[in-house]
């Protein structure tokens, strides 16, 4: 007789799981069968009567029966809220990401700021000077003879007879050694002007960063230190360099350096004129004239300065072929950056 | 400074190849720019000579021809298309292999390579070029007919004598002395320690006649013409120069014109002297007096262009008029003309500041006034004419008078300075003997008059040197003879600290800030027209030689050129034009943060922001918009949030703009830092921008350098309440003076407000508005009962209710 029922309760069971199909289902089923005053805890109720030799085998039975339903239902539970899951994520994940505008940095500041960051970190400190200087401090202090024939490579925008746009940013130079104390490490970043048609290859306006070390016993071979680390750091550890002696009213001895050519490495283009090399800066150890200017003792204090364009490297870096496109500053040109 | 690598080799023995002498000349500062070898192209070709000439069998207008490809070679069977081609004829053969430089056929003439052909019919093992094929002249029209004198199998390139090569040198303007093969050899000298071999000739003078007899010399101006010599060569015959001649002044880059300034040209490139050939019998009185120019004289050169003079310039002058300017260039009316028959050659030195002086301001350039700028040596002047004089006797047949005139009243001595050599070594960073110091400088000429025990040397510089003028041009002529390549690449062993630049650091912060809230920087020029600028500004700086109107005042504002990026923008379409640069701006007088460096000229650095066009690029997810005023203001307040400025130092005012409408001005901590608005329509008319553009202005000075240090306040522990309120006010209330309102009436309990409606209509009544805060309720010390929170907000209401005229808004 119990063995009856607990057959018929097992198929009924067996019927009814698989069309549960939500979570009312899900707590009709439950309370049906497996609630306090569901059908199994009523088969329970029938042990009473069953003799009692017959007992542990009956309760055993039943005890299976509730175990698998317990089981079962657990399963088609979850079953069933993991497709409530995935119809509320029913949604198209390729669509796009609730995206920002983004916003770039022009390519000219981004040369500047990794230049900055080098030079920082070996200790240089950064100054600013004024874009309007008078003739001292652009010409006059840096022993630019008042007809030198060095001043044919200025080709200057004056404001006043002894204003200038300044041509360099080397004119920082003498106002720093003039106000700080030494030991002095510094660069000096900054636009300049030069009187120039506007081309592809040459504008009117650039940038530059001039580099100033003054302290007691500052040597050439410092100064060679000093750019071969930046020049490594910032063009990369495999390229290959060279010193040239060169000439600027305010260093002696002077010298310009030369890297391979990034572009063709070394073997000869277009950019590099077919030699292989780029000028990439020229420097120098401050000349005693300047420094006496400044108010410094030759004898006593030495040091170096250097100086390098950032426009026309940022050409080169950013494969630009015509620098009026960084002034022009075209938003599909910005948003490459 | 182009040099002929042949001719550089007469003064200096060089066992080296170019590229080697190229590199050297490039370490000694001397930098090579180009090595452009003769001939280059015409590789493979060779004299030959036409035997015999047939006509072809099947064309009318082809010959076939049999040419002789070298001496007792087989003849070649070639087929000529040339008209002028002929028996007996020198001409130019290439054979298969042989790339023919231009291709007369081909409408871009591009290089072809030869090939043994059939052509219609009859084979042809060559071909026989014209001029133009080669690149060598211009003549298409026949093949090119050689000298009859010219040898069977001889290289082309031998036979032209095309086998020297020219070094483009950049020569920086100290190194007059370089502007010559002669000075250029004594720094190959010097670095291959080989000799410097002057050039030897003998020069022959007609005793008979002293020069002192045919001509004399005045010299009224010896300030600007510390030396003055004159020759005279009689009898010459001007005609071509030899081959040697003008193929040296070729590969230098010079036109041969004829034998006497042929003459006077090689040898300002051989010394670096520039001489000037008058001729003598166009001299009236035959001979010369230097003196100033008159004011307003005018003068003929021998380019044919008249000049009116100043009377700065110096001028080389007969018994009556001008005939040169001095050291610049010679007048028509006594240059040498083929009927020339007697020369008085000048050689002079001229004081490089006035040549320099009157060359710009003639607008005159020659090669004569370079050097004399630069600086020439005042002793080789005679060496140089006695060259001259040398080499125009042999190419012109002339007589040299006896004798030179030399006008040089105070001559100039060598200069002498003392080199230390531990002061070499303290500023290279080296470790050099002195016996090092002493052979690098005597390599170069430099006279070691005494040595000292102390490691002193005294040197005398030769006047061609005027660039060495103290000690450490010594050194550096040490350091450039020495190497700059064995100088030690010296890291630094001392470790240098310097504080980090918490200004730089604060631009960065501002413009990752900017950046990441979808601000694009620019940079965009500061010079713009004047009437532009007027728009900004009265009180401009303007540039006196401008390259154009358009670039002619330094912008008094960042907008002023920001505009010009913003139109650019919307002519090519863009929707979105967020930007700001970060730059100077320039005042004549300036006021408030403009830095006066110079006096006349105030600088400021800026912060400009423009916001134009689309909030936002095309999203799925919002509503496309275009940017209004609270865009600009959310963006600079969060802005200056965002990189520590705390909100409650900004104190927002309406301010007059000329620039803007709608304009707010903000301070920091009362301190007035900048402006944001709208730009007015005048203005954006003016550069045709037909679209609203915000724009925010920052004193980049006072927002870097404002002090940001953090305190921690203490915040509830406590829950907090939020309670939302809405009154209902005249129009012309200020959202803001009603949220001072709350907070000072809802202290210390409302610890925040924040706006989240504004609604005006009908349901409100007419010239109304309803404005919905909500408030931020909270004690630090307890959790705030219901009855303490309904006393604070009764509180609250009644006090805007009372001081605005509003009333309470159910919600």
């Amino acid at each position: 007789m119990l063995d009856h029922s607990i057959t018929e309760l097992r198929d009924a069971i067996g019927r009814d799981l698989p069309s549960i199909a939500s979570p009312d289902d899900l707590e009709r089923f439950r309370i049906t069968y497996l609630s306090r005053s569901g059908r199994i805890a009523a088969l329970y109720d029938t042990l009473k009567s069953v003799p009692k030799e017959e007992k542990p085998r009956y309760g055993q039975l039943i005890n299976a029966l509730k175990q698998e339903t317990e089981q079962r239902f657990e399963e088609r539970k979850q079953e069933i809220e993991s497709r409530a899951t995935a119809a509320r994520d029913a949604v198209d994940i390729t669509m796009p990401g609730r995206m920002r505008d983004k916003g770039t940095r022009h390519p000219i500041t981004r040369t500047m700021d990794e230049m900055k960051s080098i030079f920082t970190s070996m200790g240089f400190g950064i100054v600013y000077g004024p874009e309007v200087e008078d003739d001292y401090h652009n010409f006059e202090a840096l022993n630019f003879a008042p007809h030198h024939p060095a001043r044919d490579m200025q080709d200057t925008f004056f404001v006043k007879d002894d204003l200038v746009l300044r041509t360099h940013t080397t004119p920082v130079q003498v106002r720093v050694m003039k106000d700080r104390p030494l030991p002095l490490r510094v660069i000096m970043p900054g636009r300049v002007y030069r009187n120039e048609a506007v081309s592809a290859r040459s504008n009117y306006f650039f940038h530059q960063v001039d580099g100033l070390y003054v302290d007691k016993h500052v040597t050439f071979a410092d100064l060679k230190g000093t750019l071969v680390t930046f020049a490594k750091n910032f063009y990369g550890s495999s390229i290959q360099y060279r010193f040239r002696p060169s000439y600027f009213p305010f260093t002696e001895p002077s010298l310009e350096m030369d890297i391979t050519c990034f572009l063709c490495a070394g073997k000869g283009c277009r950019i590099c004129k077919h030699s292989g090399w780029l000028e990439v800066l020229g420097a120098g150890m401050v000349h005693p004239n300047v420094l006496r200017n400044c108010g410094h003792d030759p004898e006593s204090v030495s040091g170096y300065a250097f100086g390098m364009g950032v426009d026309r490297i940022s050409l080169l870096r950013y494969g630009v072929d015509d620098i009026r496109i960084f002034f022009e500053n075209d938003i599909r040109f910005l948003n490459q950056f | 400074m182009r040099i002929s690598f042949k001719w550089l080799q007469q003064y200096v023995e060089l066992n080296a190849s170019i590229e080697d002498v190229a590199a050297t000349l490039t370490r000694l500062g001397l930098e090579v720019e180009s090595i452009e070898l003769q001939g280059k192209g015409l590789e493979g070709f060779r004299v030959a000579e036409v035997l015999e000439v047939k006509k072809h069998p099947n064309a009318d207008r082809l010959k076939v021809c049999s040419v002789l490809p070298a001496a007792g070679q087989e003849p070649l069977q070639i087929v000529c298309g040339a008209p002028n081609v002929a028996a007996g004829q020198k001409v130019i053969l290439g054979v298969a292999g042989t790339t023919v430089p231009h291709n007369q056929h081909d409408p871009e003439g591009k290089p072809f390579v030869l090939n043994n052909a059939t052509i219609r019919g009859v084979e042809s093992k060559g071909m026989l070029c014209s001029g133009k094929e080669l690149g060598i002249s211009d003549d298409g029209s026949g093949i090119m007919v050689l000298d009859p004198s010219a040898v069977p199998g001889t290289l082309l390139t031998q036979h032209l004598g095309l086998d020297d090569c020219s070094l483009e040198i950049g020569i920086t303007p100290n190194r007059p002395d370089c502007l010559s093969h002669i000075g250029i050899a004594r720094d190959l000298a010097a670095a291959y320690g080989v000799a410097l071999k002057m050039p030897n000739g003998t020069l022959n003078e007609d005793a008979t006649r002293p020069v002192t007899a045919v001509t004399s010399v005045e010299v009224l101006n010896a300030a600007d013409c510390p030396r003055y010599t004159a020759r005279v060569i009689t009898n010459v015959t001007v005609k071509e120069s030899p081959e040697w001649m003008k193929q040296a002044l070729t590969a230098a880059g010079l036109r041969p014109i004829n034998n006497v300034v042929d003459v006077t040209n090689y040898v300002m490139l051989e010394y670096g002297q520039p001489l000037h050939a008058f001729d003598m019998d166009r001299l009236e009185g035959k001979r010369i007096v230097v003196r100033s120019a008159a004011a307003g004289e005018v003068f003929e050169t021998l380019d044919g262009k008249k000049h009116t003079l100043s009377g700065t310039e110096l001028m080389i002058c007969d018994a009556a008029r001008a005939v040169a300017i001095g050291g610049v260039m010679g007048g028509a009316n006594s240059e040498i003309s083929p009927s020339t028959t007697n020369v008085l050659l000048e050689s002079a030195y001229f004081l490089p500041t006035s040549v320099r002086k009157t060359a710009k301001r003639l607008g005159i350039s020659t090669d004569a006034s370079y050097r004399f700028e630069r600086g020439i040596d005042p002793n080789m002047t005679q060496h140089a004419s006695d060259r001259a004089a040398q080499l125009l006797a042999e190419l012109t047949g002339g007589t040299v008078a006896a004798g030179i005139i030399d006008v040089y009243p105070s001559p100039i001595q060598p200069r002498t300075l003392t080199v230390r050599v531990n002061r070499v070594n303290a500023m290279l960073g080296t470790e050099l003997s002195a016996d090092v110091v002493r052979r690098l400088l005597t390599s170069i000429g430099i006279a070691i008059k005494e040595e000292a025990t102390s490691g002193t040397f005294t040197c005398s510089i030769p006047t061609f040197r005027p660039d060495i003028e103290q000690e450490i041009d010594l050194i550096e002529e040490v350091a450039r003879l020495h190497g700059y390549d064995n100088i030690e690449n010296k890291s630094s062993g001392e470790v240098v600290f310097t504080a980090p630049d918490l200004r730089e650091q604060r631009v960065t912060e501002l413009r990752r800030w900017l950046e990441s809230n979808g601000v694009s920087e620019i940079i965009t020029n500061s010079l713009i027209d004047r009437n532009s600028a007027a728009l900004f500004s009265r009180d401009l700086v303007s540039v006196r030689n401008p390259l154009s109107a358009e670039l002619e005042v330094l912008r008094p504002s960042m907008l002023a050129t920001m505009l010009q990026t913003v139109a650019h923008n919307f002519n090519h379409s863009a929707e979105r034009v967020h930007l700001y640069e970060i730059g100077t701006v320039f005042a004549a007088a300036g006021g408030t943060g403009f830095q006066h460096y110079v006096p006349g000229v105030g600088e400021r650095s800026v912060l400009g922001i423009c916001l134009s066009g689309d909030a936002h690029s095309l999203t799925w997810h919002e509503k496309q918009r275009k940017v209004d005023i609270f865009d600009i203001k959310g963006l600079v307040t969060s802005l200056l949030t965002g990189i520590g400025l705390d909100n409650s130092n900004l104190i927002y005012y309406n301010a007059p703009s000329s620039l803007t409408e709608m304009t707010i001005g903000i301070e920091i901590n009362g301190s007035y830092v900048g402006f944001i608005g709208r730009c007015r329509p005048d203005i954006l008319k003016r550069y045709k921008i037909d679209q609203d553009v915000f724009y925010a202005e920052l004193d980049m000075n006072s927002v870097i350098s404002e002090g940001r240090n953090k305190r921690y306040r203490e915040y509830s522990r406590f829950p907090k309440v939020v309670r939302d309120v809405a009154f209902i006010v005249n129009s012309g209330v200020s959202v803001a003076s009603i949220e001072q309102q709350i907070r000072t009436s809802g202290a210390p309990a409302v610890t925040s407000v924040t706006l989240f409606d504004v609604f005006e209509g009908k349901s409100v009544g007419e010239g109304k508005k309803s404005i919905a805060f909500s408030l931020t309720l909270n004690a630090t010390e307890k959790t705030l009962t219901d009855a303490e929170i309904d006393a604070v907000l009764s509180s609250v209401i009644t006090s805007v209710t009372d001081t605005f005229g509003a009333t309470l808004r159910s919600l």
